[in-house]
């Protein structure tokens, strides 16, 4: 569904992401993990658009995206949910998620989706009128969760959805995400959190310094020495 | 009725900064520009007073919208420095231009409203300065309206609370960008196509205005709707006080002397960052 072949993204003269290949198939949950500023990040902006690759392609249902901007990429399906919840503070949690569906035109549909929504989280419904500024760090990684999901994306992105959550909303947001998979939404994760992260997915990509080091599915990598090393403190 | 035109000026001015953090120096041209567009229209082509007004103003927000698409588009991602620099280039561009084609000499328009004053009880307003005040009110709340209720407005307020969000969103970032500033200079020009008729209009009166305007704008908050509104009525208030009760020679002094007093008190401004942008 989702191919990166060769991707290069740099900031300034410094590599991000060097020459990375990784796919995802429809309907899998993959998780990329790595230490702080690996390229996770940058490999999500570059697919979403918001980064501009240097060299490689990206190619999403058959079609090369490499460049387009951010509008076409949502267009087409691809939602970003991005590190830090990173919602609208002064907006309204109804405006928040109004902003999900900016692109889209059907508005009977919008509002039937809006309402569904409202009714999983029924916390965002009971603050739908406040600022979303006003919000605890879950509920507002809640409400970007449901923002993306406004799109109606065939492929999300969920950049450390967990970070800076208590313990029980981090399973919260976990089941969450699992369910979106289970919905038929192609998942792809990028996680600090390298043990949930590769319980929860199917296959998994490690990276290093912009380079992929290890690639395997979810199960595997738990086993995987070097993985036990590096990320599970084991 | 000065306070309904500094909140428009100022309103103008603060969208454009908070959007697009683009530090206006064009603004007071755009002002004197609908002036000139109404001299224009009244008194050499003789169209009706309120359809003149209309232009004047549609003008604005082409003429404005023209400035984004050649200058400011070439810009993006380049310092606020440059920025800066090419719109301070701009302004005394467009001033010049302005001197060219009208002279010097100041203009003045006729209105077609009654010269006797409306007398309520103790207190007579003219019908000119009541006409000014009530369109300025319109407009401002239209431009709520617009920011607050519309697509485009909340686009506009994604995209200055979290732009790189907006974008993930789908908003398209240069189209919100012309729209804030063909806005912001449409309540300039209004604001001058208003006031032209009720003082007279010179090449020069744009720079008055644009201080004051930046003036509303320190003392409202950068980028607060509200603030800038506030902030011009209060601006006129003090004003009109120190104009009355010490000498009307301090008239521009007074609105100066309260900015040094919030900059020193308050410098985030009147309204805090909460409230910025609707």
């Amino acid at each position: 569904m989702l191919r990166v072949e060769g991707l290069t993204c740099r900031y300034g003269k410094v590599a991000a992401v060097s020459e990375l290949t990784l796919e995802v198939r429809q309907g899998e949950l993959v998780a990329l993990i790595g230490a702080n500023g690996a390229g996770k990040t940058t490999t999500l902006k570059a697919i979403s658009g918001l980064v501009a690759p240097v060299a490689g392609r990206l190619m999403f249902s058959g079609r090369d995206i490499t460049g387009a901007s951010a509008r076409h990429i949502l267009r087409l399906g691809i939602a970003h949910c991005p590190e830090g919840r990173r919602v609208f503070p002064y907006m309204t949690v109804l405006e928040n998620l109004q902003m999900g569906s900016h692109l889209r035109r059907d508005r009977r549909q919008v509002a039937a989706d809006m309402a569904g929504l409202l009714d999983r989280f029924p916390i965002l419904r009971e603050r739908r009128a406040q600022t979303a500024g006003t919000l605890s760090g879950g509920e507002q990684q809640l409400l970007a969760i449901a923002r993306a999901l406004m799109s109606r994306p065939k492929l999300v992105m969920f950049d450390e959805p967990s970070l800076g959550l208590a313990p029980t909303i981090v399973d919260r947001v976990f089941d969450v995400i699992k369910t979106i998979q289970a919905a038929g939404v192609t998942v792809i994760m990028v996680e600090q959190n390298a043990f949930a992260a590769l319980e929860l997915s199917d296959r998994a990509y490690v990276i290093e310094q912009g380079r992929l080091t290890l690639t395997g599915t979810g199960r595997d990598l738990l086993e995987n020495p070097r993985v036990k090393a590096a990320y599970l403190g084991a | 009725m000065l306070g309904g035109i500094y909140a428009l000026l100022g309103i103008g001015l603060t969208l454009i900064f908070g959007i697009m953090r683009v530090v206006n120096f064009t603004h007071g041209e755009l002002y004197s520009f609908g002036a000139y567009m109404m001299f224009m229209f009244v008194m050499l082509l003789h169209l009706d007073f309120f359809l003149s007004l209309v232009l004047a103003t549609a003008l604005g927000v082409a003429l404005g919208a023209v400035i984004e698409f050649v200058l400011l588009r070439r810009l993006r991602g380049a310092d606020i420095d440059t920025t800066m620099l090419v719109m301070i280039g701009a302004w005394i561009a467009m001033q010049n231009v302005e001197q060219l084609i009208w002279s010097g000499v100041a203009k003045s328009i006729t209105s077609p409203f009654p010269s006797a004053p409306l007398v309520l009880g103790g207190i007579s307003v003219a019908w000119s300065r009541l006409f000014v005040f009530a369109v300025a009110l319109l407009l401002i709340a239209g431009t709520y309206a617009l920011v607050d209720r519309t697509r485009i407005g909340r686009a506009m307020r994604a995209t200055f609370q979290d732009g790189d969000t907006a974008r993930l969103m789908g908003v398209d970032i240069d189209t919100t960008y012309l729209a804030t500033f063909a806005l912001g200079s449409g309540l300039a020009a209004a604001a001058g196509a208003l006031l032209g008729p009720v003082f007279v209009v010179t090449p020069g009166m744009g720079d008055l205005a644009a201080l004051k305007a930046f003036a509303i704008v320190i003392l409202g908050g950068l980028g607060s709707i509200l603030g800038a509104t506030i902030g011009g009525f209060l601006l006129a208030f003090i004003e009109e006080l120190g104009a009355g009760y010490l000498s009307s020679g301090y008239r521009d002094a007074m609105g100066f002397a309260l900015i040094i007093l919030v900059l020193l008190m308050r410098p985030t401004g009147l309204i805090s960052r909460k409230d910025r942008i609707g």
